[in-house]
């Protein structure tokens, strides 16, 4: 019923829309989430015709182009055919008219009832979206935000258009009427198509079957509702994600590097985004299906690092690593959780070319990892359990984080020298010549996993191995290096595997978790899944073993 | 673990007596031409002369001053020393590290090469080949040499092995480092003391067997040693001249080889942390 194609928004030399499609059928519930500035709202008011700005493209309504209609045929179809429930800001509803009366106007205006009717008509609705009858006589400035907004509602649907159009139905509202609220949006009647507009995602998740993901003017990711939320592919979609504050994903949330510019050449997204090529800064990516889903990507969406098939690895008898396989996607954190013992480790170390696997492949991008030259130790790199052992103490700090430069013959000098003081920095240890001349065993064991991480970033990796990172550490001190590495994936797009035996700072650290048992990887799924619904019961005997401030509450339960 | 090589020894006692007497015998050669107003071959005055001021240790049965030949032969004890040290050293790094390191078929051949080289009594050989071709100085530092890199080669695979699991070293390995890289820069400094006990054993070894050999008489007959001067003393044993010929030169050869012990017993203590004395913070 709706279909938009081309269309491209600017106010002035500001370009908001660029080249949108969509595609809205009866009784379908589509949200358009992006961020504020993504052109959401405008693409709602450009619908309803309401949009002060120049215009290209075209957007059909039921086989009609409305930029075609006249005037007089738009007004006939706004509002009776397509509804729009503003965002609640204040001056939304006239302040000397009693809201029974505003409710009503719409269908007065259109003719459609005798004003009689149309009274009834609006304390029906009134009563149905939740508002008490003796409040219909009041005047807006003395409801609340929740009423207002049902009264908005009320207005919205009363004159049953096909099409409604939600702007930030709930961003405003408080958490227990905003579930109220959204129970009532999702049920109002099947036939309807729905449009929601908004920035939350729990709002659309609430509200629609289907997601499109703007960003930069134009559509980026569309898909199920569900299944872009749990399984983003869009690099958008995922920092999107991550940076919502939510009850379903556990990892500690991160914001999205830099910030939202226009205009961008090529892909909108790709100055923030952290796999971009060069192809990316000229060339507009289409959206394209891959895998069952739309992405407009140049890679195809979030691209699959590194990748693990069938690994075994054999000590004499003991079977330490049992046919493995393991993807790790760029940017995410895939976490490796076992007792110890489990072959977490001497996985790592085959990853690292430290063992040699008895079966099975290794895959960096797609292609298989034979014999591993510098270039692969330039894409993937390692923290090791012990900061101190795996420091030469021969060395000064500054000759330690410069090695890996020296190995790989990378730059002068001096340049060397420059970018090992830059990272130093980046890892937030001090960059005074002092510092960069002691020796490993003059500092705390935080400090030396400072340094063992700038040592292993300085080659800019893409994908951080960290055994056991925290191992040696207290508590305090852990959490800031584990912060340290979050922040480093924001910035730096890292992908990282971290192993360890602790589920709860994996649970913090990881988009993923996979759990191994004695050379196996027993459960393997996203850590909010793997922390709610374990499916394992070593699994379960290993959540509730993790640490926790209630034992005795635990225990005593049972 | 960080420590110091250089303290270590410093602070020991033993260590430092070692050092000394080592001083003072490589001042002795050196500066052996002007401790001495004869030189050690010349035939001078009489032979088996007591101990005066003009021949402060006598001479011997061909009138050869002996403090000059006590001198002169501390630098042939010295250079044998000195010279076995450092070539034998050179094999047992190569052989030892490379073997640690590469592993597999390359480690099994070497090591029974230097298996087979242990086997063989070094003694025996040296005396033996000694017989037949009489070196000089050269070739005799060059057969102790082949003769006696193979313990050390061993230990420093020994040792190589241990490093190269510790955690600095796979951590270079991950950075892309090759196999020489390693080595050079991680490997051979982490060996420093183990190094230096090797050198030290070596420089002790040849120094003991070179004497031995003089003793026997099948060195080189024109070199100064002090194996040479006790057999000569020993002959003319009925005659008193022990005092001033024998014990001299017996004299220096023991406390040479005594002060190469207490160094690398020094040395050896940063090996062994059950060796010190007490705990330096």
């Amino acid at each position: 019923m709706l279909e938009i194609r081309g269309l491209r928004v600017s106010y002035g030399n500001d370009t908001v829309l660029n080249g949108l499609d969509l595609d809205l059928a009866d009784g379908e519930a589509l949200a358009i989430i992006g961020e504020s500035g993504a052109g959401k709202t405008t693409l709602g008011m450009s619908i309803m015709r309401l949009a002060d700005a120049g215009i290209q493209g075209s957007i059909r309504f039921n086989g009609e182009d409305i930029f075609t209609l006249s005037d007089e045929q738009m007004r006939e179809i706004r509002w009776n055919r397509i509804s729009m429930l503003f965002q609640n800001v204040n001056n939304v509803l006239n302040p000397v008219h009693r809201v029974l009366d505003q409710v009503a106007e719409p269908i007065v205006e259109h003719k459609l009832r005798s004003k009689g009717g149309a009274l009834d008509r609006a304390g029906e609705l009134l009563t149905r979206f939740g508002l008490p009858t003796e409040r219909f006589s009041a005047y807006p400035h003395q409801l609340s935000g929740g009423e207002q907004q049902r009264v908005l509602l009320a207005m919205a649907l009363a004159n049953d258009p096909d099409l409604l159009i939600m702007d930030e139905p709930l961003s405003s509202l408080d958490v227990t009427t905003r579930q109220e609220l959204g129970e009532l949006l999702r049920n109002i009647d099947g036939h309807r198509a729905k449009l929601v507009i908004t920035h939350d995602l729990d709002t659309a998740s609430r509200l629609s079957e289907k997601l499109a993901v703007l960003y930069g003017g134009r559509i980026v990711e569309t898909g199920s509702t569900r299944e872009v939320l749990i399984n983003p592919r869009h690099p958008y979609t995922r920092a999107l994600i991550r940076a919502y504050p939510n009850m379903t994903t556990v990892k500690d949330m991160q914001g999205i590097k830099g910030r939202m510019t226009r205009p961008v050449s090529g892909c909108p997204f790709h100055p923030r985004c952290t796999q971009a090529m060069e192809k990316c800064s000229s060339e507009v990516p289409r959206l394209n299906q891959n895998h069952g889903r739309w992405v407009a990507c140049h890679r195809g969406g979030i691209v699959t690092l590194l990748s693990v098939v069938n690994l075994s690895k054999q000590f004499n008898l003991l079977k330490a690593v049992d046919s493995v396989s393991l993807h790790i996607e760029a940017g995410e954190t895939l976490a490796l959780v076992g007792q110890s013992g489990s072959g977490k480790t001497t996985l790592a170390k085959i990853l690292m070319g430290l063992y040699t696997p008895s079966k099975g492949g290794i895959y960096l991008e797609g292609k298989k990892v034979e014999k591993r030259e510098k270039d692969f130790y330039r894409r993937v790199q390692m923290i090791f359990q012990n900061p101190g052992e795996s420091l030469s103490h021969r060395l000064s700090i500054l000759e330690l984080v410069m090695e890996p430069l020296e190995v790989q013959g990378i730059g002068t000098k001096e340049e060397r020298r420059e970018k090992a003081i830059q990272t130093i920095g980046e890892v937030e240890l001090p960059q005074t010549k002092t510092f960069l001349n002691t020796y490993p065993h003059h500092l705390s064991g935080g400090e030396l996993q400072r340094v063992a991480i700038a040592r292993a970033l300085v080659l800019d990796p893409d994908l951080l191995i960290a055994d056991e990172p925290t191992a040696f550490l207290d508590a305090g001190i852990g959490a800031k290096i584990l912060k340290l590495m979050l922040n480093l994936q924001e910035c730096r797009g890292l992908s990282m595997l971290y192993i360890t035996h602790d589920v709860a700072a994996a649970r913090k650290m990881s988009d993923r978790i996979a759990v191994m048992l004695d050379g196996l990887i027993i459960e393997e799924g996203p850590s909010s899944e793997i922390v709610a619904s374990p499916r394992q019961s070593y699994t379960k005997r290993l959540l509730a073993s993790a640490s926790s401030l209630h034992y005795l509450d635990k225990t005593s339960v049972k | 673990m960080h420590i110091s090589l250089k303290k270590e020894i410093k602070q020991s006692q033993s260590g430092k007596a070692g050092i000394i007497i080592l001083l003072v015998m490589i001042a002795a050669a050196v500066f052996a031409p002007l401790l001495s107003r004869y030189d050690p071959m010349q035939q001078s005055t009489a032979p088996l002369l007591a101990p005066s001021f003009t021949h402060w240790l006598g001479t011997n049965q061909v009138g050869q001053d002996i403090w000059s030949q006590l001198l002169y032969g501390a630098r042939t004890s010295l250079m044998v020393g000195f010279g076995v040290g450092v070539l034998s050293l050179i094999p047992s790094i190569l052989f030892g590290v490379s073997s640690a390191l590469i592993g597999g078929i390359y480690d099994k051949i070497v090591m029974r090469i230097a298996d087979a080289f242990i086997v063989i009594p070094m003694i025996m050989v040296a005396i033996l080949v000694a017989a037949y071709i009489r070196p000089d100085l050269f070739v005799l530092v060059l057969l102790l040499a082949a003769l006696s890199w193979q313990g050390g080669a061993r230990m420093i695979r020994a040792q190589a092995l241990s490093l190269k699991e510790m955690g600095h070293i796979s951590a270079a390995r991950t950075f892309g480092a090759g196999l020489f890289y390693i080595a050079r820069k991680h490997i051979v400094p982490d060996l420093g003391p183990i190094l230096l006990v090797e050198f030290i054993y070596g420089v002790k070894r040849a120094v003991f067997i070179e004497a031995g050999l003089a003793f026997l008489g099948i060195g080189d007959p024109m070199l100064v040693s002090w194996g040479t001067m006790m057999r000569d003393a020993m002959k003319f044993s009925y005659l008193n001249v022990w005092v001033w010929w024998l014990v001299p030169a017996g004299v220096a050869l023991s406390t040479t080889i005594i002060g190469l012990t207490f160094i690398s017993h020094a040395a050896e203590s940063v090996l062994d942390p059950r060796l010190r004395g007490e705990v330096v913070a």
